[in-house]
């Protein structure tokens, strides 16, 4: 999720707008006594607001609509980050909305008021120069701030990448300029701020992949810098081992490839056992508890029986790391 | 060795072939270039210090946060802003500024007015 604190029902008070993972733009409105419980923005319609993917809490499934995009056939997007940004200079908030999936940016128009918003249903692309805005490899998060300070709100955002591959290319931080004017915004091509990861290191350097941006001029020196939540992915050098700890290393990796095998086994077996327990049983009964239960009793020795393994592995050979900080891009 | 020395030209020969290998270089890196990585056309000149992980008390701020999200707002009124943390989950925590410069005490849970920690919905 991303996050931005705005005025949004222009009430005196801060809102706190931000959109997850399920697909649509949240909202914790602000008030004299602190935030209220977020709700979800809807359109003049009444209808929850998003790109075209949502996670359904009624069918407990992610689906997908056509109905805010002006073409059928949307591709499946997801809305995870959303902001307000009056984009047509008309003295209320419109939306843009970003897409997790391609990176897209969308705008959705307020034809109402702060107070009295009447969003259209309708998501038109924002452009970046002449082609849509498009992140390469996923989009975080976007950011609204006027980075060149001439004035107007230029656009950062942040990309993904790989966030679990320890050597595929990860996330970077991207900036696009409005070269537009007031009312007509024209945000020009991608400009580089923190290149894709290539990741390989032996310690946490950097925000590998996921990287959450934030611009502010943190150290009060007058220009912008970057705050950054992502994840670190590196591999710790191993010390040198002797001939006998290699061989135990080699027969350990084998021991670790027999229980993972065994334990994906299992877990198929555990699949199918449950299901043939509980025919016509509801998930959320009592019965249905009981009835699981046992069956995944089955699954704690055998992993216990490989983590004890894998704990033995990387005190001879350290494994990969995978874990998130928040960092200072000081600017230079 | 001044240019003119070189009877053969084999200076300008050495210049073609350096700028046709760098031009192929270019090629290739543009040709070549891992998925994923930003095909910017517009160079920049922006630059930035190694990044640095911020502390939040004795602590690494939103360290094994799942994707943690840092915004900057004074969430407790004192004027100076504090760093809050989305993840995932929908839920937020905030590092309160400590008053000195660049400091941020330990996180703890942005609550909504009810008292209850403030989280957003997600699946």
């Amino acid at each position: 999720m991303g996050s931005q604190f705005v005025d949004f029902n222009a009430d005196g008070h801060v809102d706190y707008l931000s959109a997850t993972f399920d697909g649509s733009p949240h909202i914790s409105y602000g008030s004299k006594g602190g935030f209220n419980e977020p709700v979800r923005l809807k359109d003049a319609q009444g209808q929850r607001i998003l790109i075209s993917s949502y996670w359904d809490y009624d069918e407990r499934a992610h689906l997908k609509t056509d109905r805010a995009l002006s073409k059928g056939n949307a591709p499946a997007e997801r809305c995870i980050s959303a902001l307000a940004f009056d984009w047509d200079g008309d003295g209320d908030n419109d939306l843009l909305l970003g897409s997790y999936e391609k990176g897209h940016l969308y705008r959705q128009m307020n034809e109402g008021t702060n107070k009295e918003p009447k969003f259209t249903g309708k998501n038109l692309a924002v452009m970046a120069g002449k082609q849509p805005f498009a992140l390469p490899a996923k989009m975080t998060t976007p950011r609204l701030v006027d980075w060149d300070g001439d004035g107007d709100m230029d656009l950062v955002a942040g990309s993904f990448g790989d966030s679990f591959g320890q050597s595929s290319v990860g996330g970077g931080v991207y900036l696009s300029r409005n070269n537009g004017a007031k009312g007509k915004p024209a945000f020009g091509k991608l400009e580089t701020l923190i290149a894709p990861s290539a990741k390989g290191m032996t310690a946490p350097t950097r925000p590998d992949a996921g990287l959450y941006p934030e611009v502010v001029d943190y150290d009060g020196d007058g220009d912008l810098d970057l705050v950054v939540g992502g994840y670190s992915l590196w591999t710790p050098k191993g010390r040198e081992l002797n001939a006998k700890e290699k061989a135990k290393v080699t027969a350990l990796r084998a021991q670790l490839a027999a229980l993972t095998g065994r334990r994906s086994k299992l877990l198929r077996k555990i699949s199918a056992e449950v299901t043939e327990a509980t025919v016509g049983l509801d998930p959320k009964s009592k019965e249905w508890r009981a009835k699981v239960k046992p069956i995944r009793a089955k699954y704690r020795p055998v992993e216990e029986e490989r983590l004890a393994v894998s704990k033995q592995l990387k005190a001879l050979v350290p494994g990969p790391q995978r874990r998130s900080f928040v960092w200072l891009y000081e600017r230079l | 060795m001044p240019r003119e020395t070189i009877p053969d030209g084999s200076f300008y020969m050495r210049v073609a072939t350096l700028q046709s290998l760098t031009l192929a270089l270019a090629g290739c890196v543009v040709l070549f270039s891992p998925r994923g990585v930003a095909q910017t056309d517009v160079e920049t000149t922006i630059r930035f210090a190694p990044p640095k992980r911020i502390m939040a008390g004795d602590v690494f701020l939103g360290e094994n946060r799942l994707y943690p999200s840092p915004a900057m707002h004074d969430v407790n009124g004192d004027g100076r802003a504090d760093i809050v943390i989305g993840d995932l989950f929908g839920k937020v925590t905030v590092a309160p500024h400590t008053g000195k410069p660049m400091s941020y005490g330990a996180e703890e849970e942005v609550k909504d007015r009810e008292g209850e920690q403030l989280k957003f919905h997600n699946w």
